[in-house]
């Protein structure tokens, strides 16, 4: 635990001068990995070619896991839990404040439902609070879609 | 010629080109040329080693040691050297010093280290400042801290050289003309001699000035003299702050050189390292160039921040073991309670003793007890941290915005195991800091990225890891015990509580009449990293005390203020102070039903401040509607600045009264974002009026934190006026869900 | 390729079309006027406009501004170099503080004012409570929107 610093100025002036070369030097990485170096063309990996299971849940930690939880049992989020999306009335987390508009919106969530709704999320339902997260790549949305159906009771 | 004469400690030099330089001269002898490699900039400005330079065109630079945070110092000693140098404030400008040894602080230093110097007699002052520059230097004190640029650099280093400067150019002049240097006017940046006709500017004498003899121990003016001091002026950095162009740390760039990005996070549980990481997906993101384990945290660099942000959501961590990984916040809590149970009514290690608390408690008509509770606390800055740097051929450099540029070039060179010589810290505007910025952590991991890969490297931290990997305020518990005799007098005084950072004396109530007072600590401890939060102890202590003061006025049967008042009795300047803000908020005049006011007075680094806030209960839930404020600091130098940081420091507080809990589960910080972790907002703020008393010319308090310790109290002691609910536990709103 | 036009100028943008604006701005723009403050569009600090609707760039994806333009901070004085209202305002108010968030309150402002010339109290905290100002600079806005308005004059300072 590092000291204060108003308290580790007095500490420095009075008696701790000396330590002051004996700090540690950092550790250099215990591992690097060098993807490619700056300039070069970029790593080319087809979404489609890999696992659209494992596609979806890279796609979703990277699009929607700052406001939504993939578990049950998460904290609120600015976002609904996710779990169990798929055939689930839109608005109808227990507890969670949803806009209006989502209220009214009288959507079940099928997967291409909530492929529209995150092509476009005010598009889909004007007014909602979900004012981020729209993910621009077709594939991409159908792999998130892929991994939500997993999650679940049956999942 | 009085106090300020102890400050002699100053050199000048001519620039090449012939402006006069006024600074810091390290120690007699010390040739101002020795710095000129280390701060060569552009043409004309070769040396910039000084508190201030002035040039052929007559622009005057005040060249400030402290950061600007949003605290106005830049402006405020500029406008104090301007003053003493008789300038004409429209060509006046600031610039921030460069982070090197000769930009130490030693008043500050002196300030925290050993006030009792300050008021040392003049023949002694020689010894002292070389000393404490010294010590400054060598504690890389070049910090910008405990609300002390006005009162200590300001008052102590930057009035004299504008004094010294305005003193060679009038004796340049008089030299020049062949008149007595008494006859010579300077005033507005310009030289005049009446009975001549003649005149120049400061600019034409520059040259001339710097061959002149230097005071050691210019005279100072009086408050009676002051043109520029204590006047309202508007601030310089204001206007690149409202067209994108103000430069803050987040925006460096390294000259000639592309960016990278990294995104980063630590284990989530401090002391906890990184053991292994799944990067399969990360290393397929678009955009990704390295991915690192540092063993403390793990980074992505990528073309883009985005891009690495996103690649680092995706990576997968295990942490090792630690002691923290089961704490959870009510854990600490009875640990908390453990210490405090044990320290009992005399245990403890003792801080105040006055008398025989204990004893007059048990001879007290009536007996009054409470626990009072705080948080952890964020400080949640708006810029989050980051640091962009570039290491190279042994060197290092880094733009990033930092309360401590030296402290940090001193943490990278030990990180990186070099020279601090070897390592250049350039400062940039901060987006806030709150005390955050005291602390080396992100320069040296920004600077540690940058070694690995081995190109420049901006490192940006989410909001998320902003919150969950700060340096805290501390929880804190505080059990109070008092008596009061049968007129409600209080007699005795008894107080532990568990934390203790800075400043000292934050606990204390000497300024209230009471004759036993006992104050101690029982220490617990903790696996979370403390830091300074705006106004340090002052921000719970002020809450606990000011809060168990309320309710001894009402277990007195006595109005809070009419209480307070006679407390104060032997205390003039907080009774003053007291008496100006009850006044200001109609204290006592009939409020609706729902509606009341509460009452609150904290001295803390060196002002005496006192707060009402009116609250209103709406929807079941706590309103501010209004809050006065009125504040002692001896004499404010800018009104509107001083203003505008109680402003800063009573909406800061008031975030964190009724709402900042950083809460723990399995070791780990539960918050990430402003959605967990929220913040008063437009809808939210009240109005705020401010006014002051300037009761001390000589010596001042500060600005930046002493307008928080106050509004937690206030509000509190309004919501039990309004509802006879007493708030012993922060935030307040966790009592309204 | 995403085509838009940024403070007037046409931008032909070759940059992942799920980036948001924010980024693109800063980075390959270099316009860094704009601020990063939360990432998920809880405290304003990179309020831009689009299409003169202020949004939250950290959150809106560059592809949104296909076919749309972008004003951001550096384009919201006039073409001629002169101050918009507001920002005048915010000086002769003395807003800001450290100045972080300002850029993001100025365009929440400014599209609040285009819309509401004369805006009630209710509409100013409606309006600007999506933008975080950690220094306390709440009292000084409203009231430099309501002189950029010509509701009231300009004022600063405290009484002695």
């Amino acid at each position: 635990m590092s000291p204060p610093p108003l308290r580790g100025l007095v500490l420095a002036a009075t008696v701790a001068l000396p330590l002051a070369g004996c700090a540690k030097k950092a550790p250099d990485p215990i591992e690097q990995i060098v993807v490619r170096k700056p300039g070069d063309p970029p790593v080319v990996v087809p979404l489609a070619s890999t696992d659209p299971v494992a596609a979806g849940k890279r796609a979703f930690a990277a699009s929607c896991s700052a406001c939504h939880a993939a578990s049950a049992d998460a904290a609120k989020g600015v976002g609904p839990a996710l779990y169990g999306v798929i055939g689930r009335k839109a608005a109808s987390v227990p507890g969670f404040a949803y806009s209006a508009a989502m209220k009214g919106s009288g959507l079940t969530w099928s997967g291409p439902e909530i492929e529209a709704l995150i092509a476009n999320p005010q598009g889909i339902v004007p007014g909602t609070s979900m004012n981020a997260g729209a993910v621009s790549d077709a594939n991409a949305r159908h792999a998130i879609v892929q991994y939500l159906k997993t999650l679940g009771p049956k999942g | 010629m009085n106090k300020w004469t102890r400050r002699g400690f100053i050199g000048a030099g001519v620039l090449t080109g012939g402006a006069l330089v006024v600074g810091v001269a390290v120690r007699p002898g010390n040739p101002v040329d020795k710095l000129r490699g280390d701060v060569a900039s552009g043409p004309g400005e070769e040396l910039v080693n000084a508190w201030v330079k002035i040039d052929h065109d007559n622009t005057v630079t005040a060249i400030v040691p402290h950061c600007e945070m949003g605290q106005g110092a830049h402006t405020a000693l500029a406008q104090m050297l301007a003053d003493e140098l008789d300038a004409d404030w429209a060509k006046v400008a600031v610039m921030q010093a460069p982070a090197n040894g000769f930009y130490v602080v030693p008043d500050t230093a002196r300030e925290f280290v050993a006030k009792w110097s300050v008021d040392a007699p003049n023949w002694i002052e020689p010894t002292y400042n070389g000393l404490f520059t010294q010590v400054a230097r060598l504690a890389d004190v070049m910090i910008t801290g405990g609300s002390s640029s006005v009162r200590t650099t300001g008052q102590h280093t930057m009035r004299m050289a504008g004094a010294a400067a305005r003193h060679m150019l009038v004796a340049a002049a008089a030299r020049k003309w062949g008149v007595p240097e008494g006859e010579v006017v300077a005033e507005n940046s310009l030289l005049s001699h009446k009975a001549s006709g003649k005149s120049a500017t400061y600019g034409e004498f520059a040259e001339a000035a710097s061959h002149e003899h230097m005071p050691q121990t210019p005279p100072l003016k009086d408050v009676s003299q002051f043109k520029l001091m204590g006047k309202g002026l508007k601030r310089l950095d204001i206007p690149a702050k409202v067209d994108g162009s103000a430069k803050f740390g987040l925006d460096a760039a390294v000259p000639g050189e592309a960016l990278r990005y990294a995104a980063v996070k630590a284990a989530p549980v401090p002391g906890a390292k990184v053991e292994a990481i799944n990067a399969e997906a990360a290393r397929t993101m678009p955009g990704v160039l390295q991915i690192l384990n540092m063993g403390d945290f793990v980074a992505v660099v990528a073309d883009g921040y985005w891009q690495a942000q996103q690649a680092l959501n995706t990576i997968e961590a295990s942490y090792s073991k630690t002691d923290g990984d089961l704490l959870d916040s009510a854990m600490l809590r009875a640990r908390f309670a453990k210490a405090l149970d044990a320290a009992g009514d005399a245990g403890g290690k003792s801080l105040a003793r006055r008398g025989d608390a204990v004893g007059a408690l048990k001879g007290a008509a009536k007996k009054v007890t409470a626990e009072y509770q705080v948080p952890f606390v964020a400080h949640a800055a708006m810029e989050p941290m980051n640091c962009t740097a570039r290491v190279a051929g042994g060197k290092c450099e880094v733009w990033t915005s930092t309360q401590v540029p030296l402290m940090a070039r001193s943490a990278i060179a030990k990180a990186l195991g070099i020279g601090a010589e070897d390592v250049t810290v350039n400062q940039l505007y901060l987006g806030g800091a709150f005390g955050r910025r005291l602390e080396s952590d992100y320069p040296v991991q920004a600077a540690r990225i940058a070694k690995a890969t081995g190109y420049p490297v901006k490192m940006i931290w989410s909001r998320e890891e902003d919150t969950r990997q700060d340096f805290y305020r501390p929880a804190d518990t505080s059990r109070f015990s008092a008596g009061l005799d049968a007129g409600g007098k209080v007699l005795g005084w008894n107080n532990v509580f568990t934390q203790l950072n800075d400043p000292p004396g934050s606990w204390d109530v000497a300024h209230y009449d009471i004759p036993a007072v006992s104050i101690r600590r029982a220490e617990a401890d903790m696996h979370l990293r403390f830091g300074s939060l705006r106004s340090v102890d002052h921000s719970q202590q002020g809450f606990f005390i000011e809060s168990f003061v309320d309710e001894l006025a009402h277990a007195a049967g006595q109005d809070p203020f009419e209480f307070r008042r006679s407390l104060l009795a032997k205390s003039p300047r907080h009774k003053a102070v007291l008496e100006k803000v009850a006044r200001m908020a109609g204290w006592g005049s009939p409020l609706p039903k729902g509606t009341a006011r509460g009452i609150a007075i904290v001295k803390s680094f060196g002002t005496i401040v006192a707060e009402v806030a009116q609250v209103s209960m709406q929807d079941g839930r706590p309103s501010v509607d209004k809050v006065w404020c009125c504040a002692d600091a001896g004499y404010v130098m800018n009104p509107d600045g001083f203003a505008a940081q109680m402003e800063g420091g009573i909406i800061y507080g008031l975030t964190t009264a009724l709402y900042s809990g950083i809460t723990l589960k399995n070791g780990a910080v539960e918050q990430a974002n402003f959605d967990t972790y929220p913040m008063v907002r437009m809808d939210e703020a009240p109005d705020i009026e401010v006014a002051f008393i300037n009761a001390d010319t000589r010596e001042l308090g500060g600005a930046g934190e002493p307008g928080l310790p106050p509004i937690a109290p206030a509000v509190c002691n309004a919501i039990f006026a309004a509802t006879g609910l007493r708030i012993r536990e922060l935030p307040v709103m966790s009592h309204f869900a | 390729m995403i085509q838009t036009t940024v403070n007037g100028q046409p931008r032909q943008l070759d940059v992942d079309p799920a980036t948001p604006i924010l980024w693109v701005v800063r980075e390959t723009l270099g316009m860094t006027g704009t601020k990063f403050g939360c990432g998920i569009a809880q405290c304003g600090a990179c309020t831009v406009h689009l299409d003169g609707q202020p949004v939250r760039s950290c959150s809106t994806p560059v592809s949104e501004a296909d076919g749309k333009a972008i004003t951001t901070i550096e384009g919201l004085a006039g073409g001629d170099g002169k101050l918009h209202p507001l920002q005048q305002a915010w000086i002769d108010a003395q807003v800001p503080q450290c100045g972080y968030c300002q850029s993001g309150q100025l365009m929440s402002a400014a599209a609040l004012l285009r819309d509401t010339p004369r805006p009630s109290d209710d509409q100013i905290d409606a309006a600007m409570a999506g933008n975080i100002c950690r220094c306390g600079t709440y009292g000084r806005i409203r009231k430099a929107i309501k002189a950029a308005a010509g509701i009231e004059p300009a004022t600063t300072g405290a009484e002695g």
